[in-house]
């Protein structure tokens, strides 16, 4: 089924994510990234961060949360769903203890080959409204039970 | 003095199943086409698939390794060109980053263009960055 071309401009509510250490190590174990900074808070302050920062794509965990309200809206299945294009722009790094509210807008629906692409614009922000990361994605959601394939 | 055409060493990732179990647990993302061979065959995929989100992260790296605080990463984006297929071995999947200096910026900052490949096939393409350079770059 389509998506509702009339969604686009949908601008979702700010999804809360708190930021611990011991996610941040967590991810960077995932990734495989043995960087200090990640794990030392004596490391990360000698960098001059206040406590351990995220890897770069740390922000898509927040930003995830942003899609899953997205996705609920429009009645889509991740199974559906081929990330096509992920970017982020950093004001600063995430850090450990940091309190984050993320707004999701759906900016764009364009249907390509039977498919939808849906461009996407996460607003990463502290509690106090700071803007910490922009996270702009375009999703292909796929049209399941076609014989393209 | 970091300049365009400056390379970044060369790396090769090595992904597995196993990999993929644990980026999903630490990231959140449960996409059953990266877990499930069934799902992933009923969307018309080749195989289950590698999150595009690890293949970043690995692929970033590269710019973090580099730059040695990963704050130093201002800016990074990827188009996820064609998935990487894990498969259901011990081996798994090779991936190999290469990338190099684009541009030095009057701020300071340099774009970074990164290369990765699986094979001879490009999986990320428009793979940039903008990083503030290591002071001994």
């Amino acid at each position: 089924m389509p998506t509702d071309p009339s969604a686009a401009g949908r601008v979702y509510p700010p999804q809360p994510y708190e930021v611990s250490r011991e996610k941040i190590r967590e991810f960077a174990d995932a990734v495989g990234d043995p960087n200090p900074a990640y794990r030392d808070v004596e490391a990360a302050k000698s960098l001059g961060h206040p406590d351990v920062i995220a890897p770069p794509t740390f922000a898509m965990i927040p930003v995830l949360r942003g899609f899953d309200v997205l996705m609920d809206d429009l009645g889509i299945v991740y199974a559906r769903v081929i990330h096509a294009h992920q970017r982020f722009a950093h004001a600063r790094p995430i850090h450990a203890g940091v309190q984050l509210r993320t707004t999701t807008t759906l900016d764009s629906i364009r249907s390509v080959g039977g498919n939808d692409l849906l461009g996407i614009r996460c607003e990463v922000a502290s509690g106090s409204g700071e803007s910490i990361c922009t996270a702009t994605a375009t999703l292909l959601v796929r049209e399941v039970g076609g014989d393209d394939d | 003095m970091t300049e365009i055409g400056t390379a970044l060493p060369q790396r090769e990732f090595r992904v597995t199943r196993e990999d993929l179990v644990c980026y999903a647990g630490a990231a959140g993302d449960f996409n059953p086409i990266h877990w499930s061979d069934r799902v992933a065959a009923s969307v018309g995929l080749p195989g289950v698939i590698a999150h595009g989100m690890l293949t970043m992260a690995l692929a970033g790296r590269m710019l973090t390794d580099w730059a040695g605080d990963p704050g130093a990463v201002v800016e990074y984006g990827v188009r996820f060109a064609r998935p990487v297929v894990v498969p259901d071995d011990d081996a798994g999947v090779t991936v190999t980053v290469d990338a190099a200096v684009s541009e030095v910026r009057d701020d300071g900052l340099v774009g970074v263009e990164v290369n990765v490949r699986v094979g001879d096939e490009k999986v990320l393409t428009q793979a940039r960055a903008v990083v503030r350079p290591p002071t001994n770059g």
